[in-house]
């Protein structure tokens, strides 16, 4: 925080930023409440206190594969979608690639179209090239969709990165290579580490493609949660979903802690 | 901490960027230990003609000779050069020690001799107790006495400067200038530095490199240039002067006698200065009298007065000559022989000179 805003001009922000963050997180803490609750039909108010909706959900042998599936295709997504954005977006930014432009508006598209239909034409090409192995499709369209946030994260933190920096290591006689790791990584640093927890953020709560992609062995936690609604109407749902947004809080402070938080979103 | 002396010298240097000539056809040699300074107005070719001996720009033809082998097409890397950069371009993430390893570190030095290099180096240029701070917690001045001292410490064949003072204020400027050239001549290390600032490369540099439009104006010691500029332009960018357009009449006694354009007739030194049909005066060498009615003199011009400065150390007195030309005199204001009173703007004065302080010279 650089400065506090004072005076009617202060007043609206501040009152604005509250009602808006009220607005976000009033549904969270809905669901959050509910899971909470002993009555065993999701209503709300919810009525006395109790953990044993947790109790049931982290003791359902469903919920811990679809747990751990999601955890390990999110680990997978961000990292792999990592290591083929970061020299993508090394090259793009920094050398003269010929079609440049095209390359980068392609590996960006998945940001603009519709992710359900791109999900969709990810499964007629899977099933027309006979992939039946629900995960290697998952994690597949998992680095399709997750790749844009780390060219763009890293690309823009890229172009940050002050060029004399690089030049003064080439004069100290650091090959290209070195000066790679040793002086634009260093400084990159919090941009990949910001374009990963988004990989992980959206590969963790997507939908629309593992809708397509996953079968009932490979089921992540979006979809087992949409399957739990469909036949379950008690607060375990809600304490399912009290689950992901912990783990969401748990990344984003992992995040601050490794580099902070408000460095690596360029704040 | 000493330099093998090493000279260099650049060949038919030209770069053009995507048409453009950003420095055209630049041949120049450089000896050993020598400190040369290029200077010029801004977008002459400067940066680019150093970062061409520094590898970071490739020619598009001519060559870089260090020690008189071609390196031309030797990367950056290779080329054991020392450079600084006007934002002093050090490694934010390192310490002041850490970023002045970094160069021996990359030549696989022994842990033990970077430990007392990097200390020697350090305290070279005084900041021996700041080793341990990261840049950011240091001043302009000592950030940059940092990546001097990074630069020093690998004991480069050259040392490249460019604009390295720009971000500094005045007197650290001056402070700096003589540390650096110090440091530079105990070496003994070949420096080539960048600088739009002419005291800057007067008070630095051994010689001076004059440029425009990517073409060597003139090259010379301080003195040279300033006192016998190549062309108007040269004459003009270093310092000020006043141009006055004649004619040779004729020799006389090792003396050109030219008519002037405005009247009058002046005597200039033959060989002083490359010849031409301009005369330039420089204002500290113009005197001031009132003007009487007489006939025109030799060496002298009347004008009237239309502003008086006062600048400390010297008033700067500004002239409208007869045919609409400026002159400029500069009187100085610890000299009590030259009367500083009564010049009023309206005044009719008649400014003169010696023989020996004109030259003549080209009109480009
Ligand atoms: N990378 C580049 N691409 C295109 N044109 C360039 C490039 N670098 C420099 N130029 C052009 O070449 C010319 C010389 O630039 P240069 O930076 O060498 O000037 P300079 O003398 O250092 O000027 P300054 O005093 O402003 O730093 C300028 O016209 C500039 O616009
Ligand atoms: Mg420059």
């Amino acid at each position: 925080m650089r400065g506090r805003l004072s005076g009617l001009g202060g007043f609206v922000t501040y009152t604005m930023a509250v009602l808006i963050l009220l607005f976000v997180l009033a549904p969270l803490v809905v669901v959050v409440a509910l899971s909470f609750s002993e009555a065993a039909f999701a209503v709300f108010p919810p009525v006395g206190f109790t953990f044993s909706w947790y109790e049931t959900v982290l003791n359902d042998p469903e919920f811990q594969h679809s747990f751990l599936v999601s955890t390990l295709l999110a680990l997978a997504a961000a990292l792999t979608a990592f290591a083929l954005g970061m020299p993508a977006a090394y090259a793009l930014d920094r050398w003269r690639v010929p079609g440049g432009g095209a390359i980068e508006a392609m590996l960006l598209s998945p940001l603009i179209l519709p992710i359900l239909i791109t999900g969709l034409a990810l499964l007629q090409f899977m099933s027309m090239m006979r992939m039946m192995e629900a995960s290697v499709n998952l994690f597949i369209g998992h680095v399709l969709i997750t790749l844009p946030y780390l060219i763009r994260t890293i690309t823009a933190s890229l172009k940050q990165v002050d060029r004399s920096l690089e030049e003064a290591a080439l004069t100290l006689g650091a090959s290209p290579f070195t000066v790679f790791w040793r002086v634009t990584v260093p400084q990159i640093l919090p941009g990949i580490a910001a374009g990963c927890l988004f990989a992980f953020m959206i590969s963790f709560d997507d939908f629309p493609i593992s809708f397509w992609l996953a079968d009932v062995e490979t089921m992540p936690l979006p979809i087992y949660l949409h399957s739990l609604m469909e036949r379950v109407f008690d607060p375990s749902v809600a304490a399912t979903s009290s689950l992901m947004i912990v783990t969401g809080v748990l990344a984003v402070l992992a995040l601050e802690k490794l580099v902070g938080l408000r460095k690596a979103m360029g704040v | 901490m000493t330099a093998n002396p090493t000279d260099l010298a650049l060949s038919g240097l030209t770069k053009s960027f995507g048409g453009t000539l950003a420095v055209d056809n630049v041949t120049l040699r450089i000896s050993a230990g020598e400190m040369v300074a290029l200077l010029g107005p801004s977008g002459c070719g400067k940066t680019t003609t150093l970062r061409m001996v520094a590898g970071l720009v490739q020619p598009t033809s001519g060559d870089v000779l260090i020690d008189g082998y071609r390196v031309t097409h030797i990367p950056v890397h290779r080329r054991n050069i020392g450079m600084l950069f006007q934002n002093y371009a050090l490694f934010p993430h390192l310490t002041v020690a850490q970023n002045v390893a970094f160069g021996l570190q990359m030549r696989r030095v022994s842990r033990a001799e970077v430990a007392s290099r990097v200390t020697t180096a350090l305290r070279l240029v005084q900041l021996d107790p700041f080793a341990e701070r990261l840049p950011s917690a240091l001043s302009g001045g000592q950030q940059q006495r940092v990546a001097l001292a990074r630069a020093i410490v690998i004991e480069p064949s050259l040392l490249l400067l460019d604009e390295p003072l720009g971000a500094l204020d005045k007197s650290l400027r001056e402070a700096m200038q003589g540390e650096i050239r110090a440091i530079q001549k105990r070496l003994g290390i070949t420096a080539v530095m960048v600088t739009h600032d002419q005291e800057e490369a007067m008070t630095m540099a051994d010689r001076i490199v004059v440029m425009r439009g990517g073409v060597l104006e003139q090259v010379g010691t301080p003195e040279e240039v300033y006192s016998h500029p190549a062309n108007r332009f040269v004459a003009g960018f270093l310092g000020a002067s006043n141009f006055l357009r004649g004619s040779a009449l004729g020799r006389e006694g090792g003396e050109v006698v030219m008519r002037l354009d405005g009247g009058g007739l002046a005597r200039v030194r033959a060989g002083a200065g490359p010849g031409g049909p301009l005369i330039a005066i420089r204002p500290e060498a113009v005197r001031l009298q009132p003007a009487s009615a007489e006939a025109p003199v030799e060496n002298g011009i009347p004008g009237t007065v239309e502003q008086v400065r006062y600048r400390g150390q010297s008033t700067h007195i500004h002239l409208r000559l007869d045919d609409g030309e400026s002159f400029l005199a500069y009187l100085s204001n610890g000299d009590e022989a030259v009367p500083r009173q009564g010049f009023r703007p309206g005044d009719r004065m008649l400014a003169s000179w010696s023989s020996a302080s004109a030259t003549m010279i080209a009109d480009a």
